[in-house]
Parts: C-alpha cells; sequence; structure tokens
C-alpha cells in the first residue's frame, strides 16, 4: 500500500509586483506517494519552479493545503521547514550548484553538517554515497575537475546524504549531453525504483518525462494534465 | 571542525578577494598603527621633555622665586598679600630679611621689598675681600654660593607640606649657585720718586750805620786789626750804597787782587754786627700733586661657577636627582658629611672620577657617585649632602626648593592648591601645569595629532572598514546560487551567517597581521627620517640646567628648548589594538554580509539561478 507523501489541495502562490499580482500556482490539486517518481513539465513560466520549491519547503503557499507527510508545511516556522529541507528533502539543480571551493567529498558531506555527528563518519559516508554513483575515485577533485555529469552525479549524492524522503530534481539533464543525461535519469530512476525513494523531476526533456512512474503537465499555474498511475 | 575546514578552503581558493579584503584591512589597520605609534612617540617625547619633574619622583616643585617671571605666569601663585611680617624681620643669621618665610609677591613692581631685601642678602658674600684672603703671595681657594634668584625659606615649610592632606612625601632640596676661585693674594706696590728741587735766594741787608761802623771799627781795634792803607784801608763799600761797607760774603768781589780777604779773619767776623752774622728766612715749597700709573697687580686668580645642590641623603627615591640616576658609584650615605654626588658630564670636563676629592673652604669632599640628570632634569653639577651645602652657603635649616609627591594623580591639582594656600607666595609647579606649557613643534605636533589623530584614526578605520563590508557584500552577492544552496540543503540563516563571519574574521585576521607590517613600516619610515621637533619648557624655578649648560642668572631666566627625534615606537599593546581592530572589520565586514545572506531566501536565491 503507498502512503501519500504530498497532498496539496487548491494551492495557490502569488507574488506581488507593481504590475499587480501574479499567480504562479492558481489553484494546484496533486498528490504525490511514496516511491514515486513523478515528471512535472511544462513550458517556461508555466509554474514548474514556484511547484518544486513550494514542495521543497523553500517557500511557503499564499492560500491552500500543502501537507507533507501529514504537516502542513504552511505553519511550520522558519526554523521547522530548515528541518524539513535537512532532513526530508533532497534537491538536484540544472545548474548542479555545488560549491566550487569544496572537494566532491566535501560537497556531500555538506548537507550532512547541520545534523552533527562525527567528522570521521560523514566524510566516510560521502565516499560511499560518491562510490555509490560512480566517482569514489574523485572524492578529492573540485567541481572544477569535474566534468558536468560528474558534477551532477555529486549533487546527486548530496541530495542522499541524509537519506531524504524525496529527491526534488530541477532540470536535472538540462546541461548534460545526452549520452550523460541518461546516467544520471537512470540513477534518479534506481533510487526510486530500488531504494523507495520519492523523486520529483521538473523537466522539458520527454526521455527524461517518459522514464516517469507519473507525469503532470502545468500551463499558466495549472494542471493542464496527467499521465500515468 | 567543518566550518573550519570550509572558512580555510573558501580564504585559499579566492585568494584574490581574499588579499584585496585583506589588503584594505592591513592598510587601515597599519596606518591606524602609525598613528597610535606616532601619538605614543610624542607622548615619550613630551614625558622626556616633562623629565625635570618626573625624572625627579615628584610632582609639584614649590620654591621661592623673587620677582615676577613671565613665563612662569601660568604657574605662579596670583599676587598675594605679602606675609612680610616674617619676611621683613632679619634672619637668625643675621643675613638680613631673608630670614623670613614665603614673601609673597609685591602687588605690580614684580619684587616685593621683602624678596628684594631677602635676595641681597643671600647674594651679599659675591664680594671678594682680597684682604681678607691671606698676606700678599699666599695662595688661596675660596668657593662661595649664591641663591641667585631663588629665595631660601626655612626648612619648616617642609613639614608644614607634609600635614597637606593628599602629601606622601616631602622633601627639601637646596641649590646653590657656586663660585670657586682660586689663586694668589696679589702684592700691590707703587713707587714715587721725590726731590732733586733747587731753591734759590737773594737777600739784601740794610747798609751799616755810622753807630754800627763805628762799633765795628772799634771792635778790630780792639782784636788788633787795623783797617786802613790802600786800598784795602777803606771799608769795603756797598755797591748800591756808596760809602757804606760792604755785606759780608761781598768783600771778595770788592777786594779785586787786595789782600788775603779780612772776612776769613774770626775777629771780623765777631765784630760784625749781628744782623749781619747770622740769616734765617723761611720760606715755602709750592703744593705739587704726584702722579703715577701703578700696574695692575700680578696675580693668577682664577674663577669657575658650578651649580651645588643639596639632598636629603635619607630620601634616594626622590629629590633633585634620585637613586635611580646613578650611573657610578653609590648613593650618599646618610650620615655623611663630606661625600659628593657629581653630574656625569660635570666630572667628565673636570677629569673627576669616584674616589677622587674636590677641596671646598678648607675640607676635601669626597666623590662617592656619578649621576646622570635627564635631559632636562641636570639640576646640578655637584649635589652635597642637604646639612653640608646649607652649612658651607651659610643658610643653615634652609632649603630653596621643596619636592613633592602627592598621594595619586588625580590628587595633584588639589594639593597644589592647598599649597598655594599654607605657603602664600611659594611658586608651585605640578607637572601637568608644565605640559600645558610646553610650546614648540612637539607642542604643535602633539596638539594636531590629538585633534586630528583620533578622527583621522577613526576615517582611515572607518574606510577600511567600509572597503572590508562592501568587499563582503560583493562577494555575497556573487555567492547567491551557493547560499542559496546551502540554504536549500539544510542550513540555517545562523549557520550560513557564521559561515561568513568565519571568513570575514579570516580576512580579517590576515589583515591584522598584513596591517603589523604595513604598522611596522610606517614605524621605520618614521624612524628613519627622524624628524626633530623642539619643546620649549617653561622657566623651572630651581629646575635649571647645570653649569654646563648655562651662566648664572641667564640660566635661570631663559625657557628651556629640547630638541627631540621623533620616533614612533610599536607597543605590544599597539600590536594587540591593531590586530583587534582588523578582527573588528572582519566582524563588522560579516555582519554585513551575513545580514546580507541571511536575508536571502532561499527560494529566492535558487530563482536567482533561472
Amino acid at each position: 500500500m503507498t502512503e501519500t507523501l504530498y497532498d496539496l489541495r487548491n494551492v495557490r502562490r502569488v507574488y506581488r509586483s507593481g504590475a499587480g499580482d501574479v499567480a504562479a500556482l492558481d489553484g494546484i490539486d496533486v498528490r504525490i506517494d511514496s516511491g514515486e517518481l513523478l515528471a512535472v513539465e511544462g513550458p517556461s513560466g508555466s509554474g514548474k519552479s514556484t511547484l518544486l520549491q513550494l514542495l521543497g519547503a523553500l517557500d511557503r503557499p499564499t492560500s491552500g493545503s500543502l501537507m507533507f507527510d501529514g504537516r502542513e508545511l504552511r505553519d511550520l516556522s522558519e526554523r521547522e521547514l530548515t528541518n524539513v529541507r535537512c532532513r526530508d528533502v533532497g534537491f538536484v539543480f540544472q545548474a548542479f550548484n555545488l560549491i566550487p571551493t569544496l572537494t566532491a567529498a566535501e560537497n556531500v558531506e555538506v548537507a550532512m553538517v547541520p545534523l552533527g555527528g562525527d567528522r570521521r563518519t560523514r566524510r566516510a559516508k560521502s565516499v560511499d554515497l560518491l562510490v555509490q554513483v560512480g566517482l569514489g575515485s574523485r572524492a578529492g577533485h573540485l567541481p572544477s575537475r569535474l566534468s558536468g555529469g560528474e558534477q551532477q552525479r555529486v549533487a546527486i549524492a548530496r541530495a542522499l546524504a541524509n537519506e531524504p524522503r524525496v529527491i526534488l530534481a530541477d532540470e536535472p539533464t538540462g546541461n548534460l549531453d545526452s549520452t550523460t543525461a541518461d546516467e544520471v535519469v537512470e540513477v534518479l530512476q534506481s533510487l526510486s525504483v530500488e531504494h523507495g525513494v520519492t523523486v520529483v523531476v521538473v523537466t522539458h526533456a520527454e526521455e527524461v518525462a517518459r522514464r516517469a512512474g507519473r507525469r503532470i503537465r502545468l500551463r499558466d499555474g495549472r494542471v493542464t494534465g496527467a499521465d500515468g498511475s | 571542525m567543518f566550518h573550519l575546514t570550509f572558512v580555510g578552503h573558501e580564504l585559499r581558493r579566492r585568494l584574490g578577494r581574499t588579499v584585496l579584503t585583506a589588503l584594505g584591512l592591513a592598510l587601515g589597520i597599519g596606518l591606524v598603527i602609525g598613528i597610535i605609534g606616532v601619538s605614543q612617540g610624542l607622548d615619550d617625547a613630551q614625558t622626556k621633555v616633562l623629565a625635570p619633574l618626573t625624572s625627579v619622583g615628584t610632582d609639584i616643585l614649590v620654591t621661592r622665586v623673587a620677582g615676577e617671571t613671565a613665563a612662569a605666569g601660568a604657574t605662579a601663585t596670583p599676587a598675594t598679600t605679602p606675609t612680610a611680617a616674617a619676611g621683613s624681620q632679619p634672619g637668625p643669621d643675621g643675613r638680613g630679611p631673608g630670614g623670613g618665610f614665603f614673601g609673597g609677591r609685591g602687588g605690580g613692581n614684580g619684587v616685593n621689598q621683602a624678596d628684594a631685601a631677602a635676595l641681597l642678602a643671600e647674594n651679599r658674600n659675591v664680594v671678594t675681600d682680597l684682604a681678607k684672603l691671606g698676606k700678599p703671595g699666599d695662595h688661596f681657594t675660596r668657593d662661595f654660593f649664591l641663591s641667585a634668584t631663588l629665595v631660601s625659606f626655612p626648612a619648616d615649610a617642609v613639614s608644614q607640606i607634609k600635614t597637606i592632606p593628599g602629601v606622601t612625601s616631602a622633601v627639601g632640596g637646596l641649590v646653590q649657585l657656586a663660585e670657586h676661585q682660586t689663586g694668589t693674594v696679589p702684592q700691590i706696590v707703587a713707587s714715587i720718586q721725590t726731590g732733586g728741587q733747587t731753591f734759590t735766594q737773594t737777600v739784601r741787608p740794610d747798609p751799616m750805620t755810622d753807630a754800627e761802623r763805628a762799633a765795628f771799627q772799634q771792635c778790630l781795634a780792639t782784636k788788633g786789626v787795623t783797617i786802613g792803607g790802600p786800598p784795602t784801608t777803606t771799608a769795603p763799600t756797598n755797591p748800591a750804597t756808596p760809602g757804606a761797607p760792604v755785606a759780608p760774603g761781598d768783600g771778595d768781589a770788592q777786594r779785586g787782587g787786595g789782600g788775603g780777604g779780612f772776612r776769613r779773619n774770626p775777629a771780623f767776623e765777631e765784630c760784625l754786627p749781628q744782623r749781619f752774622r747770622e740769616f734765617r728766612a723761611q720760606f715755602t715749597t709750592p703744593l705739587q700733586t704726584i702722579q703715577q700709573v701703578v700696574d695692575p697687580p700680578s696675580t693668577d686668580i682664577t674663577s669657575q661657577s658650578y651649580t651645588a645642590a643639596g639632598l636629603d641623603p635619607t630620601h634616594p627615591e626622590v629629590g633633585l636627582v634620585t637613586a635611580e640616576q646613578l650611573t657610578g658609584g653609590r648613593w650618599l650615605s646618610n650620615d655623611a658629611k663630606d661625600e659628593v654626588l657629581l653630574n656625569v658630564a660635570y666630572a667628565n670636563t673636570k677629569s673627576l672620577v669616584v674616589g677622587g676629592t674636590i677641596p671646598i673652604n678648607g675640607t676635601g669632599y669626597k666623590v662617592v657617585g656619578l649621576v646622570r640628570p635627564t635631559l632636562t632634569g641636570s639640576t646640578a653639577d655637584v649635589y652635597f649632602p642637604l646639612a653640608t651645602l646649607q652649612t658651607l652657603a651659610g643658610k643653615s635649616g634652609r632649603v630653596t626648593q621643596v619636592l613633592v609627591k602627592a598621594r595619586g594623580a588625580s590628587e595633584v591639582d588639589a594639593v597644589a592648591a592647598s599649597i598655594k594656600k599654607a605657603l602664600p607666595g611659594a611658586e608651585v609647579v605640578t607637572t601637568k601645569a608644565l605640559a600645558d606649557q610646553i610650546t614648540g613643534s612637539l607642542a604643535d605636533a602633539q596638539s594636531l595629532v590629538s585633534r586630528l589623530g583620533g578622527a583621522l584614526a577613526v576615517i582611515v578605520l572607518a574606510g577600511a572598514f567600509a572597503i572590508a563590508a562592501l568587499l563582503t557584500l560583493s562577494s555575497v552577492a556573487k555567492r547567491v546560487r551557493e547560499i542559496g544552496t546551502l540554504r536549500a540543503i539544510g542550513w540555517s540563516k545562523g549557520r550560513v551567517v557564521r559561515q561568513v563571519m568565519g571568513e570575514t574574521l579570516g580576512i580579517g585576521l590576515i589583515g591584522g597581521v598584513l596591517g603589523l607590517g604595513v604598522g611596522a613600516a610606517v614605524s621605520v619610515a618614521v624612524h628613519t627620517m627622524s624628524p626633530t621637533l623642539t619643546a620649549t619648557n617653561p622657566v623651572i624655578p630651581g629646575l635649571t640646567s647645570s653649569s654646563l649648560s648655562g651662566f648664572f642668572g641667564q640660566a635661570r631666566a631663559a625657557a628651556t628648548t629640547v630638541h627631540v627625534q621623533l620616533s614612533a615606537p610599536l607597543h605590544f599593546n599597539t600590536l594587540l589594538v591593531g590586530i583587534g581592530f582588523a578582527l573588528l572589520g572582519g566582524l563588522l565586514a560579516g555582519l554585513v554580509g551575513g545580514w546580507r545572506a541571511a536575508r536571502l531566501a532561499p527560494a529566492v536565491a535558487l530563482r536567482d539561478l533561472g
């Protein structure tokens, strides 16, 4: 039996600007189950990134309900949201967003720092994660010495560092060639399938979306379509 | 721990930003260290200039000075009603009105009568009476002591000052200008030659009367002398009175080639009337003045002046010199009477050494130690035990100054005021008052530094801090992606701020160390250029130059100008302050940068990623 991880009901996110209020999300109802690999598609400005921010506890909805693991994110304090991001959410960005001055291992470790613990244990776990994404030998390299695919795999390892409930990937293959993109998508897919980690991928790429268990399409802040179970 | 690693990586791998920010701070810190150093150097210079008081372990100097001295006006006691009752009395030693206490000042004519009289009395023995030094040809040495413009006063003032609240110690001192004479008592011989004058007198007695002639002839006849026969038979005739007998003495001329002359005949002499036999006349030679140039007496008297000071041997810690200023030998024994200390410079000039003896008025004084008074505190050449100098100078129980130590710096002014009140007419000089009176480029520089130095330091620091803050802000702005990512993966605002501040503190530390280098360079530059500053001290009664740098009264009347080389010393505390400022700069920059970073909503930061 699947467990509902996210339950969004009539979620709106309105930004105030000089020209008036702009609804980035305009009444979205989405449910995401644990272990699901969900692809979110849509043209630029459709609200994909805003949805990802709300799912990642980076932002709060203007109205509506956003339940995460039974908790209403809108009611959580800043500190609690930070805690959710730290423990339950892993981010993978289009531009990888690695810290350029830290090595691959340190970039993984940096996600574990807020949880404290022994440094040596963290280091060992970081290397383990890099080994899992096929970068065991590159642990001591700076991001600038890694290829795009390698950087993205380091980012995935970082996203997995605190064993999150969900991985949120924002155009994870956007900066990668097709071969490397395939590798990355495979990793994400295996996370979902083999490890039961919920994966939400925002993407333009049909190849990526196709490998998702479910796809939803956004337009103008609304869900305009959904495929899959 | 991870933060330290992260900070280390950030500083090392963003070297350009690190160095630029650190250099900005370093420049500011270095300049501030330089300013502090120069200020410290000026303080040191002023301390050196103030040495006359501070070097003798005292806070307040009390003297009695005759007459107004303009330069001392600021600390001079205001004109007070002279306590002339005591001052006008003859002194106990019969030296006139100098026996009084503080005489006070006259209303407007400078020296009051008591002071003037006291001064005259104290300088009276300047008269050199050669007659009293021995017989002509005797060798003599003689030292006499003068008070010059300093009027002595009873040493009771010392005990009186000791009773004033806030006074921890008061020591009397006596300063005298001494004159050492040595030579031979001259012999003065004047040769005056008189006599050798010729006086001529012509006497014409009246011719013999008939009676005298008759008696004469009769007498001759009685004696058996006949007068007659040509040409000698007739009585000599006076040419002036033909027919009259010639006067005695004229006979030879009248007799021509005649006989042997009857005047030689005793009978003839006997028979002459009395008035021809004896002639007596009085005459007075004319008055005349004999003038003769007498050469100056030949003598070898040499005169040398020196300054003598009397010390209380039982107080080596405070006095006109202190034991700290000993450079050789030892301090005066407590009961010493014939021991002296010498100013090193004076000893060198006179080739005197410890263990040597200097003779003064018949007594040999043993040199037991050499002292090096500070630059402007060279108060005397020869330092005697106070009692000895009092005896030598004929000023028993009298002193010319009192050196007073107050309980604390804050009490100096109050104590000085109490002393002025207790001893009207006293000159009371305090270190602080002295500092206020210093003029010259040192004072100008100090005034400049005190007025502008602080402001300059603040501006420089503010500039450095602003640069550091701006660079940090710029760095944060460039790292929006990173900071947003850190926030997205669970770093709290506080953790992000701590990270940013850790980095800026690290930069501050580097900037501080570099700043010390800049400060050291400033210090070395100042040392190398070594600008000379002048400081003109006010006249300090009783604390003036030794005989080596001045003459008698002139040394007392003239203010002392001291040349001081400016330095910018680096004190440990200054370095700490420099590092402290650098860290403060880093902290401020971190706060600004951290505040900026904390304001970044993680969603906004991610949105920026495009």
